[in-house]
């Protein structure tokens, strides 16, 4: 799947790790540990600002969210994460305010200290993004997508659970 | 005055064959995308054109170069959703890379 995308490293929910076997570039998306994580590399998921706590890894954030609540819960390090199957069923003006709004939550990110993440939302294989239309939406944005690659690699390394090599076998 | 032809891209594009829209009816649902988002005259411009696919369920598009951010957004934007399997400057260059990859498993996989 993440070959078809062009994408080294996809996340998956936990529901669907049961009919998948772990494998080096796939990372488990779970609300909370259990054991099923001790054969992926993981990251723990919140969807709701007020669902923070310390061991999140990743922010589900909509974009036309207040972010306010944003700038007083989010802690160095924690990712954001917007995602796009959402806007395919929003019309032009609230896609073209999508688009103005991703801007504005990278800047915020960087001024945070967080991650910035773009995700595709995909609960299928044709739902998918390649990394070139990830690349596109972030150009369009006015998001150099190099630095934004770079970024996303190193805050990826940066978390240990979410690393291949520090799996339980 | 040169003879001077812009860059074209060709586009293959993943969709669910089992749905209820056919490829021309894609086609024409991402030209309204694009016109939404980025107006009329760029998505003229685009010359956006539907090729076609000896896969099931891959569709060719073409677009130019210059536009070929804009038509991207608009695929990802795009109710139903379409994946970008490759993209190349030529037709055929681009009927090998997609022949390349196993479509009929692809097809039945679930994230």
């Amino acid at each position: 799947m993440s070959k078809l995308s062009d994408i080294d490293i996809i996340g998956i929910d936990s529901g669907n790790a049961a009919n998948t076997n772990p494998q080096e570039n796939i990372i488990l998306r779970i609300e909370k540990k259990n054991p099923i994580a001790d054969l992926f590399p993981y990251l723990i998921v919140a969807d709701n600002v007020r669902s923070l706590d310390g061991k999140t890894d990743l922010l589900v954030f909509d974009p036309f969210q207040g972010k306010d609540a944003l700038k007083i819960k989010a802690k160095r390090g924690l990712g954001i994460e917007i995602l796009v199957s959402p806007v395919r069923k929003l019309d032009a003006h609230l896609s073209a305010r999508w688009l103005r709004e991703l801007k504005s939550i990278y800047l915020l990110c960087q001024s945070n200290d967080c991650q910035f993440i773009l995700s595709s939302g995909a609960t299928s294989t044709n739902e998918m993004i390649s990394a070139r239309s990830f690349e596109s939406i972030l150009a369009v944005a006015g998001i150099d997508p190099r630095i934004y690659w770079r970024k996303l690699s190193e805050w990826l390394y940066s978390k240990t659970k979410a690393r291949w090599r520090y799996v339980k076998s | 005055m040169l003879n001077h032809r812009e860059k074209r891209r060709y586009v293959a594009l993943m969709y669910d064959s089992s749905g209820t829209y056919q490829p021309f009816q894609l086609h024409e649902k991402i030209g309204i995308r694009f016109r939404e988002l980025f107006g009329i005259f760029p998505m003229q411009s685009a010359m956006l054109k539907l090729y076609d696919s000896e896969f099931r369920n891959i569709m060719i598009v073409r677009c130019k170069l210059k536009y070929l951010d804009c038509f991207l957004v608009s695929l990802a934007l795009t109710e139903p959703p379409l994946t970008v399997v490759s993209i190349s400057g030529t037709l055929k260059k681009l009927r090998k890379n997609v022949s390349k990859k196993d479509f009929r498993n692809i097809k039945n996989i679930r994230s």
